[in-house]
């Protein structure tokens, strides 16, 4: 009965939006207004004004910096949610189920995840984050794959091994430089008289407000890429983690 | 039927497709995961539609490099749009997840009937 | 735009969609919703946006699955 009710409910919601699909223009038309008149202004200025080659890094820090800021504050606060929720970290060995059955990853696995672990990071590092302007890449993806990357260390070496290498006391200062490369470089534009967020100071003329841009620019990047990965390592930590198992009475304390 | 229209303008409809099939599973499926996992596919439905837009014919990456001209690009704002929406949408997924936990950490079980039925004054 | 393809992946999503809600062990589930992040990786390929594909990739991929295997293996396995 229920379930006929939501069917009935779902073919209505579904005929009125494909008859609005039905009237939208083709996909690939190139007359439609948003084509002809908002593309072209924002595909030729907007290496010059957003500061970039990579036209959405300059979109997303630059036209919409506001909308990024407030992207790095989601992802802080679900990270202060899952910490509230599943209990801070407690001083001693954390343990997880699979690393408690004593049953460790094939060599193979080990010895797979030991070479590849250092390239993916330089991958995310020197090819995401810091070029992110001049080819696909930028800030938050560095971040996702650095992320990934530890997280896939930690699959195969266990999770006392990970938090042995990123105690707690690193990731805390790590978790905040997101917000705080945005905040730094917001309140440089305050100082220099002008709006929050600005990339062209109006004390510096010529080459060298090109890098001071570009500087700022690769600041926030770096930023929001550490600060994203190492929330979303502590995330999975966190998740991980069980608290039930009574520690070995000889166990070492940090 | 204008297949050729109606080829132009798949994206659309699978979008919808998708849309209209996360709904379904929100609704009627009783276990939490399973209604998480149709939360997510009625994000992702809703990307697909917003960045399908944006799309030109014969078009190339917006990124300037040698050789293209900035009339052969795709729309770049949508796409700064949704590298936002990614975010959020993996924000709430884990919160929503490390909430099942504690839920099932509570109750025993992960089923909203069986919840809902405890929870009955 | 390649047509083939397109139409190729936009059924793959919508099988790998309707696969993932009607399955009923949820270890299964998990795995084919990275699938599903997976097809929409490459959709985003087609669809000319890097950054939304690589950022997809190891989101979809990297992050979200974990985060379902993890929550599936502390709680309930199977469905009922």
């Amino acid at each position: 009965m229920r379930r006929a009710a939501v069917i009935g409910a779902l073919l209505v919601i579904g005929a009125m939006l494909l008859f609005a699909i039905g009237k939208m223009p083709a996909m690939n038309s190139r007359n439609t207004p948003d084509k002809t008149h908002v593309i072209p202004r924002y595909l030729e200025k907007g290496e010059a004004e957003g500061g970039a080659k990579n036209i959405i890094t300059g979109v997303i820090l630059n036209y919409r910096g506001y909308d990024t800021m407030g992207e790095v504050t989601v992802i802080f606060s679900a990270l202060c949610a899952v910490v509230a929720l599943l209990d801070r970290e407690k001083r001693g060995l954390s343990r997880s189920g699979p690393d408690a059955s004593g049953v460790r990853s094939s060599v193979i696995v080990r010895t797979v995840v030991r070479f590849a672990f250092p390239v993916i990071l330089f991958f995310a590092v020197a090819y995401m984050m810091l070029h992110g302007e001049g080819s696909p890449g930028g800030g938050f993806q560095g971040g996702a794959i650095l992320g990934a990357s530890v997280i896939v260390f930690t699959l195969a070496f266990g999770l006392p091994e990970s938090t042995r290498r990123m105690p707690l006391k690193v990731r805390i200062p790590l978790e905040s430089t997101a917000m705080v490369a945005f905040l730094s470089m917001g309140i440089i534009g305050l100082a220099y008289g002008v709006n929050f967020l600005t990339y062209l100071l109006p004390g510096v003329h010529g080459a060298m407000a090109q890098t001071v841009r570009n500087l700022m620019l690769t600041v926030i990047e770096v930023g929001i890429g550490v600060g994203g990965g190492v929330i979303f390592i502590s995330i999975v930590f966190a998740m991980m983690r069980e608290d039930k198992y009574e520690l070995q009475p000889d166990v070492p304390q940090p | 039927m204008n297949f050729s229209r109606m080829f132009h303008n798949l994206n659309y409809a699978v979008s919808v497709l998708l849309f209209l099939m996360g709904l379904y599973t929100v609704a009627v499926k009783p276990n939490l995961i399973k209604k998480l996992i149709g939360l997510n596919i009625m994000e992702t439905s809703v990307f697909l539609f917003i960045v399908s837009i944006g799309m030109v014919e014969g078009g190339q990456a917006p990124i300037i490099v040698e050789g293209v001209k900035s009339s052969q690009m795709v729309n770049p704002i949508p796409q700064a749009l949704i590298l936002t929406g990614i975010v959020v949408a993996v924000s709430t997924t884990a919160v929503a997840l490390s909430l099942c936990l504690k839920i099932h950490e509570r109750y025993g079980t992960l089923n909203a009937a069986e919840i809902l039925g405890r929870e009955e004054p | 735009m390649n047509w083939t393809l397109n139409l190729l992946l936009l059924l793959f999503l919508v099988t790998t969609a309707a696969v993932a809600i009607r399955l009923r062990d949820l270890l299964a589930v998990a795995i084919v919703f990275s699938a599903y992040s997976l097809m929409m990786a490459i959709l985003w390929t087609q669809l000319r946006a890097p950054d939304l594909a690589l950022t997809e990739a190891a989101v979809g991929a990297g992050v979200t699955t974990v985060l379902f295997l993890i929550t599936i293996f502390k709680t309930t396995r199977r469905e009922d």
